[in-house]
């Protein structure tokens, strides 16, 4: 989950990282009742990377400027939002511009500290120094001073930047970041460092102990559409793709080998919809609401093979919701995996089909999709 | 010998007292996996399907001698029981569950390796060496014992996987869930290590998806003169970018971590990458044939 770059300057502040001191307004004309004193920095607020490129922070020399550049910002689209709040910011003169950022590497199966002495936004054009550490309390700042000494001369500076990565392995772990990324940080004409961007990804598994990440993730929710918020809500994992052909399945990789199986005949998967962390009446319920209701989708194929999931139940429950069901849809089953025997009598007793592999199964319903 | 388990492993099933740990507990017993020691902290449950239950693992691995351990409980308590696990010398563990955070996976990662342990997971259905011992929740009519070895990110792929294989007639000699996060205790390149040095292993079949980088560690393994023939399904083709699907590291954010990019990067190594499953038997009996005509 990234944040805003309010909320990321926020928790580098109060994990003793300067930031510049910075005011949010929703409406134009909010920018002459700040008491700033110009040239300062406007910025839209859209959890999206490519701002900057893309022309999301402008400067602006006195009142008038600012109210202009704000009423602009608020009305464009970034990354596909409009932005509900812009950041204004003294515009800071600064010597230098650079790279300091924290991340998860799974290669090494820990966490990283990455510095690049040029920031900004071309950073991606170098290879940053990478200080990859593992679990936080093997960070060594003598590590990281010996690894930056052939990438920074500046013996101050150096020592500045060993001191604040060390803060930040601190912050990602009160908080669960899995990235924290400071692009730029300037280098002040006295010296010191002041971070001008943030960008924190937050680690949503972490949403039991992190109250603030369980009400970000309601948030987000409530702006999917009505019937993803539903399934999401009801603990289904589901990203809408718009094609016809309805997919409830069961597993991250069988739903992606059924997606790509159905976009290699021509025809577009839905969804993606995989029910196996909530693999319950209530759940596959859901799952057939939301299809059902889509009217793009044309038929829907329930692919699953569990292993944890024990079929026969999930079979009981197909026959129960088939009995129940109002809508037309065709609908293709191929189930396979733990129970499967006695899931084989539930189907032939409720007189549905089963069909013996994947291939087979997709081929009906693209059939099914291409007849109505 | 087989790569983690095998027979003679001496399995303890932490958090044996829930309905999974006691279905799990009577599966892979019946699979001849000797279960030796349940731990169920706070309950007063004494035994399960004939299994002795402790308060702690430590007692469990006292009195039982478990040396391996199949740890069931959701993610919020993970850390504390994998590392309690640890603790008591047990030296395999297998950690099914999922929505562990990053922060708790690096912990329990490093704490393995400082263990000289080998853990398996987060958010896989765990390790199975066909006809020998199972540790974990795989349907076991996929599986027959052969000369593949397999290794998966995604659960539900990789009993698709082997049941077309043996289907097919093609056995394997241990099947490896890594797991679909971006930290592993096992990852790909690790898996590929155990996998390379077992002597029964011929060939070996790498099930991946998009996102992260395990994908390009298969790639350097492929490359290396002594590697194994390796074939590989990548799944995923047709997820936009920038969503994630369902497992934590399975996002398109840049190139990289495209399907097609890890394709071309594993067919450039001499990887026998699979167009789709339906093409998955065909590439990994390719692989197999590549490895009777280096040994002929």
């Amino acid at each position: 989950m990234l944040m805003t770059e309010h909320a990321g300057k926020s928790l580098l502040a109060a994990h003793g990282i300067a930031v510049p001191r910075g005011n949010l307004i929703r409406k134009g004309n909010q920018v002459r009742s700040l008491k700033q004193s110009y040239p300062v920095a406007l910025k839209v607020q859209v959890p999206s990377g490519g701002r900057g490129k893309a022309g999301g922070v402008l400067r602006a020399d006195d009142a008038e400027q600012a109210e202009a550049a704000a009423g602009q910002l608020l009305q464009r689209e970034f990354g596909g939002e409009r932005a509900q709040t812009l950041l204004v910011e003294p515009w800071v003169e600064h010597t230098r511009e650079l790279y300091l950022g924290l991340t998860v590497d799974g290669q090494i199966g820990g966490y990283v500290i990455l510095y690049a002495p040029t920031g900004g936004v071309d950073v991606e054009h170098q290879e940053p120094h990478k200080y990859a550490f593992g679990s936080p309390r093997e960070f060594r700042a003598h590590a990281l001073r010996e690894l930056l000494a052939s990438a920074e001369a500046d013996d101050a500076l150096r020592e500045r930047i060993v001191v604040m990565a060390r803060r930040l392995v601190f912050l990602a772990t009160a908080i669960d970041a899995i990235t924290i990324e400071i692009n730029p940080l300037a280098v002040l004409p006295d010296g010191k460092l002041l971070a001008l961007d943030a960008k924190i990804v937050r680690d949503e598994a972490a949403a039991f102990r992190q109250a603030d990440v369980a009400e970000e993730i309601e948030r987000s929710r409530k702006r999917e559409p009505r019937i993803v918020a539903k399934a999401l809500a009801g603990n289904l994992m589901m990203v809408g793709l718009d094609g016809e052909v309805g997919l409830i399945s069961g597993g991250a990789g069988m739903t992606m080998a059924a997606m790509d199986m159905i976009a290699d005949t021509g025809l577009r998967p839905a969804c993606f919809l995989d029910c196996s962390s909530n693999p319950t009446p209530a759940g596959y319920q859901l799952a057939f609401e939301a299809l059902d209701a889509d009217r793009k989708v044309k038929a829907i194929l329930v692919s699953i093979f569990g292993g944890g999931t024990h079929i026969d139940r999930v079979a009981k429950v197909m026959n129960e919701i088939m009995q129940k069901r109002k809508s037309r849809k065709p609908v293709v089953f191929r189930m396979n995996g733990t129970g499967r025997d006695q899931a084989d009598v539930v189907m032939q007793q409720a007189g549905l089909q089963n069909y013996p592999t994947l291939e087979s199964a997709v081929d009906s319903v693209v059939a099914a999709v291409r007849a109505g | 010998m087989s790569v983690l388990v095998d027979a003679s492993s001496r399995v303890l099933i932490y958090g044996i007292a829930g309905n999974f740990g006691r279905f799990s507990a009577r599966d892979i017993a019946a699979y001849g996996t000797k279960v030796v020691a349940g731990v169920a902290p706070g309950r007063d449950t004494r035994e399960v399907e004939g299994v002795p239950v402790f308060q702690n693992a430590r007692s469990a691995c006292a009195s039982t001698d478990a040396d391996v351990a199949l740890v069931y409980v959701p993610a919020p308590a993970a850390l504390d029981a994998v590392l309690e696990v640890l603790d008591a010398g047990c030296k395999v563990v297998v950690y099914p569950g999922d929505g562990l955070p990053v922060q708790d996976a690096v912990e329990i990662r490093a704490a393995a390796r400082r263990a000289g342990a080998v853990l398996v997971g987060p958010n896989t259905p765990g390790v199975i060496s066909p006809g020998k011992a199972k540790l974990g929740f795989m349907p076991s009519f996929c599986y027959t014992p052969g000369a593949l070895g397999v290794i998966s990110r995604s659960g539900s792929l990789s009993y698709e996987a082997g049941w077309r294989l043996t289907s097919a007639g093609l056995g394997q000699t241990s099947v490896i869930g890594i797991g679909g996060d971006p930290v592993k205790g096992l990852n790909a390149g690790e898996a590929i290590d155990l996998l390379h040095a077992d002597a029964e292993t011929e060939a070996i079949l790498y099930l991946g998806e998009i996102g992260g980088a395990d994908e390009y560690a298969v790639a350097r393994y492929a490359e290396r003169d002594d590697a194994k023939p390796t074939a590989a399904l990548i799944v995923g083709a047709s997820a936009p970018p920038g969503k994630q699907m369902g497992h934590a590291a399975a996002l398109v954010g840049s190139k990289a971590d495209t399907q097609a990019a890890k394709v071309e990067a594993l067919r450039i190594s001499g990887v026998h990458v699979a167009a789709n499953l339906r093409a998955l038997v065909d590439a990994a009996q390719a692989a197999l044939r590549q490895r009777e005509t280096i040994t002929t």
